[in-house]
């Protein structure tokens, strides 16, 4: 499991960074990327289902996330993903 | 982590206090504007507030809008700020029509931002573009994520009034060799106000196409749906999801900033002149210039350009009140939605980056007269060339800033 801490950066860097991160990971790895940056529940995620990767976000604290990115088994249904990753987004921000 | 509005909130201090007395503050200071100069100061506090307010709850960004477009491949910025520039042309044009109608004449309207087409205007779209990648913000970007207590764009304002400086001390460089001997172009005094309008809302249909298409490359990201609400049945419901439609945490879509943020710039102009922001941060900065001997304004020949100008003298001026309603709305708004929290980049070289990004960002506001809102923003709906030279420039310059942080830390 590599961690990226992205705290206090502001866009593009969360996104960029998590991409970076994705192309550099060793294969069966998987990322958990830690950032106070609101819009990053949603590019990152896409980021990661771009590279086949599925993705679960932690609530750590006010304000605070992990998302976890996992390989995905067989390819991803990319308009699925993408949907259920803007109403995950949606829902975390609204609290 | 200590924060700005963890402290307000205390014990003993409850929100709602702090959300009434902002309001009071912004009204009475806006009281006293109006006060002065035939109401222009407080009504640019007002128009000022809520382009702050906008700014921070839909998140709106320039710098994002052509930055994303090209490293992420994400358009939904670069298309809202388009159909805001849409808006804001017919807008514009309406009224450009009552202030000069016959525009064949050969007299540009007063008030519109109709900068003069040059090497400066490309330069400084150019340069600004890079900055504004580097910096993580333009100049209104930067403003509304320091009420967010972003550290970096702090910095980059520093740097955005060292630029500005230093270009009001090299202004008279830039006007002998291109700035003087340029048209400001006005399509209506070329084709007419119908063909213009037509032009250009065919021109940014087509920018709207395109950014689909570059977009369509890969998987495009939805916007984010609404969670789904139970029907408001009382008369307090209904004023309750109101006010959540305005304050909710989730924000505003970037299609209701950009269109919110056109009719703002409408409305300005209706007054005087449209949104603009560097021309009063300019005049700041050569103020303090001032303290140390070191003015450099007025701005040679300025008198007679359109555009963000500084224009000289005192502290308080139409833009100077813009900039700070932007803050206090963008403050405000961030305050008030709990998003206000001090960030410091994991990178120090952020802050250098910042830096230098606001300094690049400064000085190409001087020589292009104006920023994304004054050069950009507010120049292509008056129908003017110059906005689509320097919009270029930005797209140009932001591939060049992508391509730099893409090999920076």
């Amino acid at each position: 499991m590599v961690e990226l801490d992205v705290r206090g950066e502001m866009c593009p860097y969360p996104a960029m960074k998590a991409r970076q991160a994705l192309q550099k990971l060793p294969p069966g790895e998987t990322l958990e990327v830690l950032t106070d940056h609101a819009p990053a529940l949603s590019t990152i995620p896409w980021e990661g289902a771009k590279l086949g990767y599925r993705s679960s976000i932690e609530v750590v604290g006010k304000g605070l996330w992990r998302i976890r990115l996992e390989k995905a088994e067989g390819p991803i249904d990319t308009r699925k993903a993408l949907e259920e990753i803007a109403r995950r987004a949606a829902e975390l921000t609204t609290s | 982590m200590t924060t700005l509005s963890a402290t307000l909130r205390r014990p003993g201090i409850p929100a709602s206090a702090v959300r009434a007395a902002l309001w009071i503050a912004a009204v009475i200071i806006g009281w006293a504007l109006l006060d002065r100069e035939s109401f222009a100061f407080g009504v640019y506090w007002f128009i000022g507030i809520a382009f702050g307010v906008i700014l921070q709850r839909s998140r709106l960004c320039f710098a994002g809008a052509f930055r994303d477009l090209i490293l992420l491949g994400d358009g939904r910025l670069l298309r809202a700020i388009l159909l805001g520039l849409a808006v804001a042309t017919v807008g514009f044009a309406t009224l450009e029509a009552r202030l000069v109608p016959d525009p064949s004449f050969g007299v540009n309207p007063n008030g519109p931002h109709i900068q003069p087409v040059g090497i400066a205007t490309l330069v400084g779209g150019v340069a600004f573009g890079v900055g504004m990648v580097l910096a993580g913000g333009c100049v209104s970007g930067s403003l509304w994520r320091m009420g967010e207590g972003y550290l970096a764009s702090w910095v980059a304002m520093a740097g955005i009034l060292v630029g500005l400086e230093l270009a009001n001390h090299t202004w008279a460089w830039w006007y002998d060799h291109d700035i003087r001997r340029r048209s400001a172009l006005w399509l209506p005094a070329e084709i007419g106000f119908v063909p213009s309008v037509a032009v250009v809302l065919a021109a940014l249909g087509i920018a709207y196409l395109a950014v689909l298409w570059w977009e369509s490359r890969s998987p495009r990201m939805p916007e984010l749906p609404p969670p789904p609400a139970l029907p408001p049945m009382t008369v307090r419901e209904h004023l309750e999801r109101a006010w959540q439609s305005i304050a909710s945490p989730q924000g505003w879509s970037y299609r209701t900033g950009a269109i919110a943020l056109a009719v703002v710039s409408i409305v300005a102009l209706a007054y005087q002149v449209p949104l603009g922001v560097t021309g009063g941060l300019s005049l700041w900065a050569d103020n303090v210039a001032g303290w140390f001997g070191q003015t450099a304004l007025p701005l040679k020949g300025s008198d007679l350009l359109a555009g963000c100008t500084p224009g000289s003298g005192g502290w308080m001026t139409v833009r100077g009140a813009t900039v700070l309603g932007l803050v206090m709305g963008a403050f405000g708004a961030s305050w008030l939605s709990g998003e206000f929290r001090l960030r410091w980049p994991r990178t120090p070289s952020r802050f250098a980056q910042a830096a230098i990004g606001g300094v690049l960002m400064g000085y190409a506001s001087v020589i292009a007269i104006g920023c994304t809102i004054g050069a950009f923003f507010s120049s292509i709906p008056s129908l003017a060339v110059a906005g689509w030279v320097y919009g270029g420039g930005l797209l140009l310059g932001a591939a060049v800033g992508v391509a730099m942080i893409k090999r920076l830390p």
